[in-house]
C-alpha cells in the first residue's frame, strides 16, 4: 500500500516537473541570440527568403505563443519536426535512444556487478594492500578525463593489440531492428556474428563509461559496509555463530546498499550526460551527439525532444530507485 | 518434502541453465573468428565524414560537408568536374541560350533513367526547380531572383526551358545545383503539400551513379552501384559506397590507419595530415581548392568606415607567420577576394604585408576617435580563433584595443545579417558554391547584397558597376576583366583582410585509385573511384 502511495505521489509530481523542465529549456534555447532560420536558409539566402522561411516555420510569433503551441502539441504526442531535416523529431529520437540506452544500461550493469563486490571486499579487508590498491584505482576512476581515457583505450586495444574495434556500434548495419538494442536483437534473430560484433563494439565505450561509475559505487559500498560492520546487529549475529559469509553478503550488504542504490540512480543520469563525450569519440550513434548538434544548430524542437526524453528517463529511474529502496529497507517510505 | 525436492530440482536446473547460457554467449562472442573490420564488404568504399548526414533531401542543404549524397545519388543537367572546375554536360546532352540571355533550353539524354527504372524527363526538371523555389532552402537563393515558380516549361519529354526574369551570366554555373528528382515518385509520397520532404529526407528519388540501400541519420548511408546509369561503367568501379559520420578527427585518422575507412575529408589540421603521411597505408593527395580565408570588416561602422583604419588593420595581420608557422605552409597566400585559381583572378597583385610601421602611418591619419573593436571568432573552428588572437596581438602593438568574441556559427550567421549586431571584424571562409568569380567578389562586395551576402556593408559604385556588367554579360573575357578590376579595387580599399586560399589534402587508402578532385564536391563523387 505504501508502495502504491509512493508511486502515485511520484506520478502526480511527474507532470509539473516535466512542464517546468520544458518551460525552462524552451526559454533558454530561444533566448540565446542564435538565428537558426538564417543558418537553415544558407549562406547565400536573401533577407526576404529568411523572413519567409521564419514565417513558414512559425518562428515569427511571440515566444509565449510558440511555447503554448509546443506544449499543446507535446500533450498530443507531437514533438514537431527538425528545422533542418523536416523529419519528425520522434523518429530521430526513436532511432537514437536505443543506442544510448544500451550503452548506459550495460555500463551501469558492469559498474555495479564489479563495483559492489569490490567495495565489500575492500571494506572487509580494510587497510590491507588490496584495499589500498582498490582505493587508488577508484581515485583514478574519479579523476580521469573520459575523453583522454577513451583515446588511450582506442590506441592500445584497437590499434596496438587489435583486440577490439576502433569505433561504431557494429561492423555493418546491425541486426534486424526489433528493439533497437543490438544485443537483444541479435539474440532474438539468433545472429551470433552480429552478437559478437555488437559485444566487441561495446567493450571500449562501456569501459570508458563504467570506470568512473564503478569508482563511485566501490567507494559508496565500501563506506556503507564499514558503517554497517560496526552495528550492534552484526555483533549479535557474530555472537550467534552465523557464518561470516552470510553476515556479510546477506545482512551487512543489504544495509550497506541503501546509499549505493541511490548513487546508481544518479549515476544513470550522469552516464546519459557523459555519453555525449563517449559517443563522440567512439562514433556511437546515440542521443548524445544528436543533442550536441541540436544545441549548436539551435534546432529548437530537437533540443526540446531530447530534454523531454532524458527528463522522463531520469524520473523513471529515480522512481525505480525509490521502489528498490522500499524493498531493501522497508523503513523507507 | 516433495515440494522441497521439487524446488531444489528447479534451483538445480536454474543453476545449470545460467552457466550454460553464459557459456553459449561467450562461445558465440569469442568463438567466431571472422575478423571484425568496418570495411567488410569487398569493393565497398567506406568514407569517414565529419558532418552528419541528417537528411537525404538534396534540395534542403547546400554545403560541402554533406555533398556526397547529392553528387552520388542525384544528377544535374550539367556537372562541375576537375580542378580548375569545368562545366560538363550531364543529364543534358546540349543546351541553347537565347540572344537576350533570358531563355535557356536544355535537351536531355535519351538514355537517362531514375533508380526505379523510369526515364528522366523534362517534367522532372521543371518539378525539381519549382520544389527548390517552394522550399526556400539549400540552393534556392541562387535561383529565387531569376526564376519565377512555374516559369520552367517542359516543351516535350526531352526538352526543358528555363525562362529567366532577367539575363544572368551566372545561371549556367548554378545549374548543377538543380538536382533532378523523380517527380512521379515524389508526388506519390507528398503529404499535406510538403513536396514529399519527410519521405525524401530518408529515401532516394534520383538517377545518380549510386542508389540508396541503407540510411541511418545517426550513422550515414550505404549506396550500391546503379548499373543502368546513363554514363555507363568501364571495367573498374566500386560496387557500393558507404559514407559514415565520424565526428572526431582522431577517430577518422585512426580508422584510416587501421583500414576501417578508405577515405576521409581533406580539411583536417596539418598535424593529423602529417601523421597520415607517415603511415604506409594512406596516400594524401594535395590540390589547391577554392576556399578563401579572410576577415570581414564592417565597412559601415566607425572607425572601420575610414579607409586608413582599414589599411592599418590590413597591415597588422601577420600573413607569413599565420601561414608558415601556424598552418605549416598548408595553404596558399591569397591577397584578393577571389581565389588565385579561378578565372578572373587578378594576376601579380601583391596585396598587404605585415608591416606595423605602415599600419601606424595609416592609423595616424584616422580622423574619427579610436575605440575598442570587437573581433568575432567561430567557436569550434580553431583557425578563426588563432587568426583573431594573432590580429589582436598586433593591434595592441599599434595602440588599438580589441576584444575577441567567440560564438557558434548559428549565432554568428544571425549577427552577420544585422548591421548593428555584426562584429567589427570576423574571420571565416568563403567556399565554392558555384565556380564563377561572382561566387566570391560578386556576392561578398556587391552593393545590392548588403546585409545578406555582403556582410561587410561595403559599398563602392565603381565596383557595383563592374559586377553588374559582369552579371549581365555572356562574354567571358569582359566578365573576367570586370571581376579582376572589382577584386583589385576591394583589396585596395582594404574592404576585408584577405589571407589565404585553402589547399585540400585528401587522405585515401593506398589501394584507392581514380580519385578526381573538384573544388565543388571535394572529390566525393565516387563513380570514378576503384580499388587496385
Amino acid at each position: 500500500m505504501r508502495l502504491l502511495v509512493l508511486i502515485i505521489n511520484r506520478f502526480l509530481w511527474f507532470f509539473p516537473t516535466i512542464l517546468g523542465l520544458m518551460v525552462i529549456t524552451f526559454t533558454i534555447s530561444h533566448v540565446i541570440p542564435a538565428d537558426p532560420v538564417a543558418f537553415v536558409a544558407g549562406d547565400n539566402a536573401t533577407n526576404e527568403q529568411i523572413e519567409a522561411l521564419r514565417a513558414q516555420l512559425g518562428l515569427d510569433q511571440p515566444m509565449h505563443i510558440q511555447l503554448f503551441h509546443y506544449i499543446i502539441n507535446l500533450a498530443r504526442g507531437d514533438f514537431g519536426v527538425s528545422l533542418y531535416t523536416l523529419r519528425p523529431i520522434s523518429e530521430d529520437l526513436a532511432s537514437r535512444l536505443p543506442a544510448t540506452m544500451e550503452l548506459t544500461i550495460v555500463s551501469v550493469l558492469v559498474s555495479t556487478l564489479i563495483g559492489v563486490p569490490l567495495g565489500v571486499i575492500s571494506a572487509i579487508r580494510r587497510n590491507s594492500f588490496l584495499d589500498h590498491v582498490v582505493r587508488i584505482f577508484t581515485v583514478s576512476g574519479l579523476a580521469i578525463a573520459s575523453f583522454w581515457f577513451a583515446i588511450l583505450l582506442q590506441l592500445f586495444f584497437a590499434m596496438e593489440l587489435d583486440w577490439t574495434p576502433l569505433q561504431g556500434r557494429t561492423s555493418g548495419w546491425g541486426p534486424e531492428h526489433v528493439t533497437g538494442f543490438f544485443l537483444v536483437d541479435s539474440l532474438l534473430s539468433w545472429d551470433l556474428s552480429e552478437l559478437r560484433a555488437a559485444t566487441l563494439h561495446l567493450i571500449l565505450p562501456v569501459t570508458t563509461l563504467a570506470f568512473p561509475a564503478m569508482a563511485t559505487i566501490v567507494r559508496f559500498t565500501r563506506a556503507g559496509v564499514l558503517n554497517a560492520m560496526n552495528s550492534n546487529y552484526v555483533l549479535y549475529e557474530e555472537a550467534m555463530g552465523f557464518p561470516k559469509r552470510v553476515i556479510i553478503w546477506k545482512y551487512i550488504l543489504r544495509n550497506a546498499l541503501i546509499g549505493t542504490i541511490t548513487q546508481i540512480g544518479l549515476i544513470f543520469g550522469i552516464l546519459i550526460a557523459g555519453a555525449v563525450v563517449v559517443e563522440a569519440v567512439f562514433d556511437w550513434p546515440g542521443l548524445g551527439y544528436y543533442a550536441v548538434q541540436s544545441i549548436i544548430q539551435s534546432d529548437y524542437n530537437a533540443i526540446m525532444g531530447f530534454t523531454f526524453v532524458t527528463g522522463v528517463l531520469f524520473i523513471i529511474v529515480n522512481l525505480l530507485v525509490d521502489i528498490a529502496q522500499v524493498f531493501i529497507d522497508p523503513r523507507e517510505t | 518434502m516433495r515440494k522441497l525436492t521439487s524446488n531444489s530440482q528447479q534451483a538445480s536446473m536454474k543453476r545449470g541453465l545460467i552457466p550454460a547460457f553464459l557459456a553459449a554467449v561467450i562461445i558465440s562472442v569469442t568463438g567466431l573468428l571472422a575478423p571484425i573490420n568496418a570495411a567488410q564488404a569487398k569493393n565497398t568504399f567506406v568514407f569517414a565524414n565529419a558532418s552528419p548526414y541528417d537528411t537525404m533531401d538534396p534540395q534542403v542543404v547546400f554545403d560541402v560537408g554533406r555533398v556526397a549524397y547529392r553528387l552520388n545519388l542525384y544528377d544535374g543537367l550539367l556537372r562541375w568536374l576537375d580542378n580548375p572546375p569545368k562545366l560538363n554536360p550531364w543529364l543534358a546532352e546540349s543546351y541553347d541560350i537565347s540572344s537576350d540571355g533570358k531563355q535557356y533550353t536544355f535537351t536531355l539524354r535519351a538514355n537517362a533513367k531514375f533508380h526505379d527504372g523510369s526515364p528522366v524527363e523534362a517534367k522532372d526538371v521543371a518539378y525539381s526547380i519549382d520544389r527548390i523555389l517552394a522550399l526556400k532552402k539549400g540552393a534556392s537563393s541562387l535561383f529565387v531572383k531569376v526564376i519565377k515558380p512555374g516559369s520552367t516549361k517542359a516543351i516535350d519529354n526531352r526538352t526543358v526551358q528555363f525562362n529567366l526574369n532577367k539575363s544572368s551570366a551566372i545561371f549556367l554555373a548554378t545549374v548543377p545545383e538543380i538536382h533532378v528528382m523523380n517527380s512521379d515518385l515524389m508526388k506519390k509520397h507528398e503529404k499535406d503539400g510538403d513536396w514529399a520532404s519527410a519521405w525524401v529526407s530518408k529515401n532516394d528519388a534520383g538517377s545518380g551513379s549510386f542508389k540508396l540501400k541503407r540510411y541511418d541519420p545517426a550513422k550515414g548511408f550505404l549506396a550500391e552501384r546503379f548499373v543502368d546509369h546513363f554514363l555507363g561503367w568501364g571495367d573498374k568501379y566500386l560496387d557500393a559506397i558507404e559514407f559514415r559520420t565520424v565526428k572526431e578527427i582522431n577517430s577518422r585518422v585512426l580508422g584510416l590507419m587501421k583500414g576501417d575507412f578508405h577515405g576521409a575529408d581533406g580539411y583536417m589540421p596539418q598535424d593529423q595530415i602529417k601523421r597520415l603521411m607517415k603511415t604506409d597505408e594512406v596516400n594524401v593527395f594535395e590540390e589547391e581548392s577554392m576556399r578563401i580565408f579572410y576577415f570581414i570588416i564592417h565597412n559601415g561602422r566607425s572607425p572601420m568606415n575610414d579607409i586608413n583604419f582599414r589599411k592599418a588593420l590590413s597591415y597588422s595581420f601577420d600573413y607569413t607567420g599565420f601561414i608558415k608557422d601556424i598552418l605549416s605552409d598548408s595553404v596558399a597566400r591569397n591577397p584578393v577576394p577571389l581565389p588565385n585559381n579561378i578565372w578572373g583572378a587578378p594576376q601579380g597583385v601583391k596585396g598587404y604585408t605585415y608591416d606595423l610601421d605602415k599600419a601606424r602611418e595609416h592609423l595616424a591619419k584616422v580622423k574619427e576617435p579610436l575605440r575598442e573593436i570587437t573581433i568575432g571568432a567561430l567557436a569550434g573552428y580553431g583557425q578563426t580563433e588563432q587568426a583573431a588572437v594573432l590580429l589582436q596581438s598586433a593591434l595592441s602593438k599599434i595602440g588599438v584595443k580589441s576584444k575577441i568574441l567567440s560564438e557558434t556559427w548559428p549565432v554568428a550567421s544571425g549577427k552577420m545579417r544585422n548591421e548593428q549586431q555584426m562584429y567589427d571584424l570576423l574571420p571565416l571562409w568563403k567556399s565554392t558554391y558555384y565556380a564563377d568569380p561572382n561566387n566570391w567578389v560578386g556576392e561578398m562586395y556587391y552593393g545590392p547584397n548588403i546585409g545578406s551576402r555582403n556582410n561587410s556593408w561595403y559599398q563602392n559604385d565603381q565596383v557595383d558597376q563592374w559586377i553588374t556588367e559582369a552579371i549581365g554579360s555572356t562574354d567571358q573575357a569582359v566578365r573576367a576583366a570586370n571581376y579582376a578590376k572589382a577584386s583589385t579595387k576591394v583589396m585596395e580599399d582594404a574592404g576585408g583582410i584577405f589571407v589565404y586560399n585553402t589547399k585540400w589534402f585528401g587522405p585515401y587508402n593506398k589501394n584507392v585509385k581514380g580519385v578526381r578532385f573538384c573544388p565543388i564536391g571535394n572529390a566525393q563523387e565516387m563513380r570514378w573511384v576503384y580499388f587496385e
